[in-house]
């Protein structure tokens, strides 16, 4: 009995260091998920972008906007960096335009009057994790250090929205990851390996109809994938879609996101010939990716080198797209800058899975 | 490493042309090249009127190929397998469904057409892979080892659907290193070894071209002195032994020189137990031609010449 254990144990084991690729890859993983997971769900929120509008009528700043402003600007958690970036804005109107436009996540208007009948009102995005609350508790602790009486009104613009319908809208895009790089490219390695795709080309279909075939069929799952999910939300979650042409919106996001992750996958797929290799790529891929795209955390909370990965981070774009739409209501005037970060990215991606799925069917 | 090394010749139309070697003769590579898989270092080669490398796309059309490998997608079924190919062969819509159910029929699938290839013998795989290749009625059909691995009567069966499809008139390259495959299927066969082509000819040209004839043995109780010396004298036998209680005579034409080296025996009186007339197989052409056995080294080949 040991006698056999023995043979499958040095057999396996010799396997295993064959592969160094797939060594580093185990060693790796771990390691990155330490110091990924770690600073991107643990990191300090700090540096949130609000705005302050000191009422009108008024002539020159009241005191009580100069000390809230002041004590805003100094709040800070313990050997933190200070939580808040204030900018002063003219008007509530020009403030309000930038909460909504997602350039800052608050506006506090400040009463003219020192009274317990003038309102401080705080309008703030609620559509983020984290951020709202730490708004609501930085001003509240703010005022009561100017030691004025006026009470302070929030005003969650977006409503109440849970966190599960905050990550709802990132698990819609974790569903075409998953679709495109555990499903569609796994398959794609196995038909290479068992000999499917050689059989194509031995066939006078064209080389073009194989790649587009391939990345189309892959595509469209990984677009119902998402669009599954995305329903999924809306009945579980209770997100609500106002209008047709958001609706729409949120489809064209998943589909150039789909079309894009899965040349990226295809192309991945060509270059590594075992699906081991290819298995340990991928999950690397798919907690940085994932992990920096702010589908589960705030992207603020991130530290700077991760912020800047989400920079490259087509997810990022994705989930922030889906989000403006989704919990935000926002049209296209928010979400054209993701939509030509995807649009570029997609269209890199599919040159790239072109090119390195063409070279290995040469 | 050069695989196939100056290789020149012709295959006429309608014939089954094989390519006989050892594993590792270069057999494999040169089908590849021929089906635009691989592309030649140098040389060329003509398949129909398209030469290889300039003219693949064209090529692709007019042949079909069941390589060694099988690419059966074994999840699907076998009237999907030959759908999805007939659509890949551009068969025509119209009569894609016909086809198809014509050849599962000539392979006697038409009960199993719905169910999974996976839950097929080893025999029905190789037959319906050689029939999707010949789904769109190629001009050339290439087989690379169509029966390696399979049992005598899925192999008997796998001759006899080859057979037919020659019958369409279409013209067969195979490769194989069984010899009795080779002698039963080729019209013409041409023998690789170490990626040369070292002699082409039909089996029967073959088998004469080997100097030692046939072999005729002649079993024995007690020699009588002189016999071996009376047989060569008599100028029909190549050259007479004794081993074993067996006389081995090498004769160019066994049958024709019988008489005569029964007569000699007759003469010596010495009973004879038992005779039989060999025709030298291809495995012994191979022998001659490269003085090592076809199967060398190899464990899965039933060895010597078939009838």
């Amino acid at each position: 009995m040991i006698r056999g254990a023995v043979a499958i144990f040095t057999r396996d084991f010799k396997k295993f260091l064959s592969n160094p690729f797939v060594i580093v890859m185990t060693l790796f993983m771990p390691v990155m998920y330490l110091v990924i997971f770690g600073n991107a769900m643990g990191g300090t929120i700090t540096h949130i972008p609000i705005g302050v509008v000191q009422d009108q009528p008024y002539m020159t700043e009241t005191p009580l906007f100069t000390a809230a402003v002041e004590e805003i600007r100094n709040f800070h958690q313990p050997d933190k960096p200070s939580m808040f970036d204030v900018t002063i804005y003219s008007s509530e109107e020009v403030a309000k335009l930038a909460l909504s436009q997602g350039r800052i996540s608050a506006a506090v208007i400040f009463p003219s009057e020192l009274s317990a009948d003038h309102v401080v009102r705080v309008y703030e995005d609620s559509s983020d994790y984290m951020v709202p609350s730490l708004i609501e508790a930085g001003i509240s602790s703010a005022m009561a250090g100017t030691g004025s009486p006026d009470p302070v009104a929030i005003n969650r613009i977006y409503g109440q929205i849970d966190y599960i319908q905050f990550f709802g809208v990132g698990v819609i895009v974790m569903a075409i990851f998953m679709t495109t790089m555990m499903g569609g490219a796994f398959a794609l390695i196995r038909d290479r390996e068992l000999g499917i795709i050689e059989g194509y080309l031995v066939t006078p279909v064209k080389r073009s109809s194989i790649i587009l075939g391939t990345i189309g069929s892959t595509t469209v799952r990984a677009f119902l994938a998402g669009v599954i999910i995305f329903i999924f939300d809306i009945l579980i979650t209770g997100v609500a879609v106002r209008r047709i042409e958001d609706f729409l919106l949120v489809l064209i996001v998943i589909f150039i996101a789909s079309i894009g992750v899965t040349s990226l996958v295809v192309a991945l797929a060509s270059r590594f010939s075992t699906q081991q290799e290819y298995a340990s790529v991928v999950a690397f891929f798919n907690l940085i990716l994932f992990m920096t795209s702010g589908a589960f955390y705030p992207t603020i909370g991130m530290p700077g080198w991760l912020s800047w990965i989400a920079w490259f981070n087509p997810e990022a774009y994705t989930v922030h797209a889906l989000r403006s739409i989704i919990l935000r209501g926002q049209g296209i005037d928010i979400i054209g800058t993701d939509l030509v970060a995807l649009g570029i990215f997609s269209t890199l991606a599919i040159f790239l899975g072109i090119a390195t799925y063409r070279r290995t069917l040469e | 490493m050069t695989a196939v090394d100056d290789v020149s010749f012709d295959v006429f139309s309608g014939e089954i042309f094989g390519l006989l070697g050892p594993n590792g003769a270069g057999k494999s590579t040169l089908i590849r090249i021929l089906t635009t898989l691989l592309q030649p270092t140098s040389g060329s080669a003509w398949v129909d009127r398209y030469q290889v490398t300039k003219k693949d796309e064209e090529i692709r059309g007019i042949i079909g190929v069941c390589p060694q490998n099988s690419t059966l997608d074994v999840e699907l079924t076998a009237y999907d397998n030959l759908e999805f190919y007939g659509k890949l062969l551009n068969v025509e819509e119209g009569i894609l469904h016909d086809r198809v159910m014509q050849l599962l029929e000539m392979v006697d699938l038409t009960d199993r057409a719905h169910m999974p290839v996976r839950t097929f013998s080893g025999g029905m795989k190789r037959k319906l892979e050689i029939v999707r290749a010949f789904l769109h009625r190629p001009l050339i059909l290439f087989l690379d080892e169509p029966t390696i691995g399979l049992d005598p009567d899925s192999r008997w069966e796998v001759w006899e659907q080859i057979e037919k499809l020659n019958a369409e008139r279409t013209t067969i390259i195979l490769t194989t290193h069984y010899m009795e495959e080779a002698e039963k299927l080729c019209h013409r066969i041409a023998f690789m070894d170490r990626g040369r082509l070292i002699a082409l000819d039909t089996p029967e040209n073959h088998k004469r071209a080997i100097p030692a004839g046939d072999l005729i043995e002649i079993g024995f109780e007690t020699m009588k002195e002189g016999l071996l010396s009376a047989l060569t004298a008599t100028g029909l036998v190549k050259s007479a032994e004794a081993k074993d209680n067996r006389v081995i005579i090498s004769a160019l034409n066994g049958s024709r020189v019988l008489p005569s080296i029964i007569a000699v025996f007759e003469k010596f009186s010495m009973p004879m137990t038992s005779i039989s007339i060999r025709s030298p197989t291809l495995e012994d052409v191979f022998i001659y031609l490269t003085g090592r056995k076809l199967d060398a080294g190899n464990g899965d080949v039933p060895t010597g010449g078939g009838r």
